[in-house]
């Protein structure tokens, strides 16, 4: 018998069907082995799918309202969902379905839709009785605290500058040594006591 | 936070107000108005769905959005430094709706238990 745990935020409510991991001596009713999860939005069609698509999905809306917030260009596309948004008010969802020729599912939904969904995830993430696996949330992480290629580019900023710096000088400088010749010495000596 | 007059106090290190004070804000602070902000969300998070709701479908139903919007900058001419180009833009009627827009919106997303941490963050 599978376990069920709803998640409801007044238009949206998230429904998540899965069974305990027993090896782990869980509780009966707790979920870790996720088997299907679904998605209701009032008047919007039903969306499902199984743990793999759960986490990109949730990613995909974390990380789209950041940059709605954040002024920045809301479009968020990958290969299970994109999400644009048509104006202020508007957020269009294309779901492309993984199985073979099935079409995309087009979902335009408003600013209380998107808040309440993603309210549902939030609920998610914090309750005791699910436990999805790490990378379903190690995924959100908002764009300050990630370590990404902007951040490699400001330590090659800081670091290169001063290797530079230092190579050219050994570079210059070592044009300008002198190294000991004792032929030339001899004829030197030679030129002073001609004797 | 000891009591409301501290809180008071507090709001007057917004530079966009009219009795603006210069006083550094302390971290803990900073903290504790995040957390009053997010629980003050959480509870008003039925008013802030249906004002955004009212201006998805302003054509049917607009009294709300133009209730708040009203209301809203009738608070920024009581409070706020008119005089402010900043000030300015939350006024005009053509630009303020982005502003108003995202406001409630970052607060309706900040409505969970760790709403304290996502409101920081997108701050």
């Amino acid at each position: 018998m599978q376990n069920k745990l709803s998640f409801h935020q007044t238009s949206a409510s998230l429904e998540i069907i899965g069974l305990p991991d027993y090896s782990n001596n869980e509780n009966k009713d707790q979920i870790s082995i996720i088997s299907q999860w679904k998605l209701t939005i009032v008047d919007k069609p039903l969306i499902e799918g199984k743990i793999e698509h759960l986490g990109p999905i949730m990613d995909a809306f974390y990380i789209y309202s950041n940059l709605l917030i954040k002024n920045e260009t809301p479009i968020y596309e990958s290969k299970l969902i994109d999400i644009k948004a048509d104006n202020l008010h508007i957020h269009n969802i294309v779901l492309k379905s993984s199985k073979p020729n099935v079409n995309p599912l087009n979902i335009k939904i408003g600013n209380t839709s998107l808040s309440d969904t993603i309210n549902c995830f939030d609920q998610l993430n914090e309750s005791s009785k699910v436990r999805i696996k790490k990378t379903v949330v190690s995924n959100y992480i908002p764009k300050k605290g990630r370590f990404g290629l902007n951040s490699k580019v400001k330590f090659l900023n800081f670091i290169m500058p001063p290797f530079i710096a230092i190579f050219s000088l050994i570079l210059c400088s070592s044009t300008f040594i002198y190294f000991y010749n004792p032929i030339e010495d001899k004829e030197k000596n030679e030129l002073i006591n001609p004797e | 936070m000891p009591n409301k007059v501290t809180i008071w106090k507090l709001r007057n290190n917004n530079p966009l107000r009219k009795s603006y004070v210069s006083t550094n804000i302390k971290l803990n602070e900073f903290d504790a108005l995040i957390r009053i902000t997010v629980e003050m969300s959480k509870y008003l998070y039925p008013y802030i769905r249906e004002i955004l709701k009212s201006k998805e479908n302003i054509e049917e139903n607009s009294v709300i959005w133009n209730d708040f919007n009203k209301r809203f900058i009738e608070l920024i001419k009581e409070r706020f430094n008119i005089d402010s180009m900043r000030v300015k833009k939350l006024l005009n009627q053509d630009e303020n709706d982005e502003i108003i827009i995202k406001s409630l919106l970052v607060l309706s997303f900040c409505i969970s238990n760790q709403g304290y941490q996502k409101l920081k963050n997108f701050l």
